[in-house]
């Protein structure tokens, strides 16, 4: 059985970016000292992910104030909204606000992505945000349906992984925690089908994934079996894998196992019984191991503390496959 | 119930004035800082009550006050801030508190500081995990309700974070921890449940009944997490029975920024809540009725008293007496009966500058005296 690990969203910033950006903010600092320390410290958690054996590294995204808002600053349409929870979180996001349809501006999101990726993009995992969960958690005072929002989303999210794979990117994340947490049916159901269908034609060889968490998956695994990606990720802290349905498709199973609501460290030997369980029924192509969510919901420290898990678990599971990967 | 319809109330904490932080560092105060403590003084003559720190203080010597004199006086400031204005029920802004969870947290063992997490831009809180099991170290609060109980010239009223919240804003390993197997939402649940019912019974309830004790009648117990985990509304009125079990007082439920009616009819299980202090003024705007969910309290039925945001916490525009006024008639009309009506600020001011404040609570009593003419004589 391949395994394959690794971040699947922002790791927290360290107490030194937290006082410096809290300094920057005060005036106490120039925006350069906090520059200098964000790639610094990006690049400790590219060496991070490294020491932990990470297929993808990702630099943590420190510099993402939240997920949509390097598209609600750059693309055309947008004007950043008011500050709204963040799902059923302490957390909040600027809501974006689209005025008329979006538009994507060429190389702003290439620009956003943490420097430290640049140099080996191969290993990179670029994190976007999913044209469902974008379009439905946007004020739309563009006009548009729901459903040709997620439409004209994927098509442009299947624009930018064509720029970015022209760049060397290869392994695509979208994130879509409104997949789970309203699932949606019909017509919409169909848009979010058709829009990654769109950014399968645009991916060609690379890698794209659909992670959601936040909530149960199991009332939308025929959806999300019906997405055409490489593979989709469910949050095991809130799924009931028991109920995950069997399936033939061989392809990805991602399985959210660090639980980004509790430093409480999971237990290895728990998560290699679930997987073995979930490979018998799921059979899939490749596991892939990460965060059941935004890890930046636990302070650096812990964090750092809880996924040294993922290396532990695919140690447990590629001994139990007889030592193949 | 009050005498007076729409009697107004504080519903927490203020901005801490500029002369109160320098004074608290031990930094004289600047220009501007011992202008506003003029300012202040003139209107409201807080410092009288401490009138030779009040000297020291504005004469530069920051450090020989000391940082409780100068919270006392941050106290006074608040306590005639609210009294002046026209507030019924009072407290002292909070002067003495940074924040409603650190403060709480480490006054008790069992608790672990983990770090900041991000909340927002770069906005951040610190976070702890419960480790071991919760025991309080001694009841919170107290010295700072005595003194305001010996200063106060309204009805004191006291806000105190609810144990459902402590929970939320916390980690939870121990009680998790001591369950095997994998992590699910069921188990969680059951460790979440356990873990606010112990900081409820340990930890805030003996807190209570030390305040109790002390004279405090009326009490908020604030649960701004309630509207986080809507399908956890059991847990946050477990939490709240659980920590006025067996005690005397009138005590309040505050949670904001929520869809009430997502925690709704669960929430009405809470026992000894005498009062639901809620936000409202936020959600109103043109074509849109913030005061319509009371609907559904008068649908389930119950009679408790509303204590009603009228004025938005998080713009500086002042909302005018007669648009306070407008929403205290449509939420009466929505309750069925005036007499149950409360008028406060729909959160905390501390959001808002001083002056803004200030007209904010004016906004709110004067709008409330043009409700109350109203239902004296609703023909005129």
């Amino acid at each position: 059985m391949i395994v394959r690990t690794g971040l699947t969203g922002p790791f927290p910033r360290s107490e030194s970016v937290v006082a410096a950006t809290r300094d920057l903010d005060r005036g106490r600092v120039t925006p350069e000292v906090v520059e200098d320390l964000y790639a610094r410290t990006e690049a400790e958690v590219v060496a991070l992910e490294r020491r932990l054996g990470f297929d993808q590294v990702t630099g943590g995204y420190l510099r993402w104030a939240d997920l949509f808002r390097p598209f609600a600053e750059t693309w055309e349409g947008f004007t950043v909204g008011p500050l709204t929870r963040w799902f059923e979180t302490n957390t909040f996001y600027r809501q974006p606000i689209l005025n008329a349809p979006p538009e994507r501006v060429r190389g702003a999101i290439a620009a956003r992505l943490p420097p430290a990726l640049r140099a080996e993009p191969g290993r990179a995992r670029v994190i976007l945000p999913g044209p469902y969960t974008f379009a439905g958690l946007l004020e739309n005072r563009s006009g548009e349906t729901e459903e040709a929002l997620v439409h004209r989303l994927g098509r442009l999210l299947a624009d930018e992984v064509r720029e970015l794979t022209g760049a060397g990117y290869s392994t695509f994340q979208f994130t879509e925690p409104l997949l789970v947490d309203r699932p949606p049916e019909r017509a919409l159901a169909e848009a979010v089908v058709a829009a990654y269908g769109s950014v399968r034609a645009a991916a060609g060889t690379a890698t794209t994934v659909v992670w959601t968490y936040g909530g149960d998956a199991v009332p939308v695994y025929p959806l999300l079996d019906r997405l055409p990606v490489s593979v989709v990720g469910v949050d095991l802290a809130e799924t009931d894998w028991e109920a995950i349905p069997a399936s033939s498709e061989r392809r990805g199973l991602g399985l959210g196992v660090v639980d980004p609501r509790t430093t409480l460290v999971e237990d290895a030997s728990d998560v290699v019984r679930i997987v073995h369980a979930l490979k018998d029924r799921r059979r899939p192509s490749v596991v892939w191991l990460g965060p059941g969510g935004p890890l930046d919901l636990v302070p650096w420290e812990p964090a750092t503390r809880k996924l040294h898990l993922l290396p532990a678990a695919r140690q447990m599971l590629v001994r139990d496959d007889g030592g193949r990967s | 119930m009050s005498a007076t319809l729409f009697p107004a109330q504080e519903i927490g904490s203020l901005m801490k004035p500029r002369w109160q932080i320098l004074g608290q560092h031990g930094e004289p105060l600047d220009e501007r800082a011992r202008a506003d403590f003029r300012s202040a003084n003139e209107r409201t003559h807080f410092a009288d009550d401490a009138a030779s720190a009040a000297d020291a203080l504005l004469d530069g010597r920051s450090r020989e006050v000391g940082a409780d004199a100068v919270r006392d006086l941050g106290a006074l400031f608040a306590l005639r801030l609210f009294e002046s204005a026209g507030l019924a029920r009072v407290y002292d802004g909070e002067a003495r508190r940074i924040e409603m969870y650190e403060y709480p947290i480490r006054q008790m063992r069992g608790f672990q500081f983990q770090g900041h997490v991000r909340s927002f831009d770069n906005k951040y809180y610190l976070k702890a995990a419960v480790t071991d099991e919760v025991r309080l170290e001694r009841p919170y609060h107290v010295e700072e309700f005595e003194f305001v109980r010996r200063h106060a010239r309204a009805e004191p009223k006291l806000p105190i974070t609810g144990p459902y919240t402590l929970a939320d804003w916390s980690y939870n390993e121990y009680y998790l921890g001591r369950r095997p197997g994998w992590k699910g939402p069921r188990v969680r649940r059951e460790a979440q449940r356990e873990f606010v019912v112990d900081l409820a019974k340990r930890a805030v309830r003996p807190t209570l009944a030390a305040l109790i004790e002390r004279g405090c009648r009326v009490i908020q117990v604030d649960e701004p997490a309630a509207g986080t985990h809507p399908d956890e509304a059991d847990l946050v009125v477990e939490g709240f029975n659980a920590a006025t079990e067996g005690l005397d007082a009138e005590f309040s439920m505050h949670i904001c920024y929520s869809d009430y009616r997502d925690l709704l009819p669960e929430l009405l299980e809470a026992k000894r809540c005498r009062q639901w202090a809620w936000e409202f003024a936020n959600r109103d705007r043109e074509g849109r009725d913030g005061y319509e969910v009371l609907r559904a309290l008068a649908e389930y039925g119950d009679t408790r008293e509303v204590g009603l945001g009228v004025v938005d916490v998080h713009r500086d525009e002042v909302e005018s007496p007669e648009l306070v006024a407008d929403r205290i008639r449509r939420a009466a009309q929505y309750l069925g009966d005036p007499a149950r009506l409360w008028v406060n600020p729909d959160c905390g001011l501390r959001t808002r500058k001083l002056d803004v404040a200030a007209r904010k609570l004016d906004a709110v009593v004067r709008g409330a005296a043009i409700a109350r003419a109203d239902f004296a004589n609703p023909r005129a």
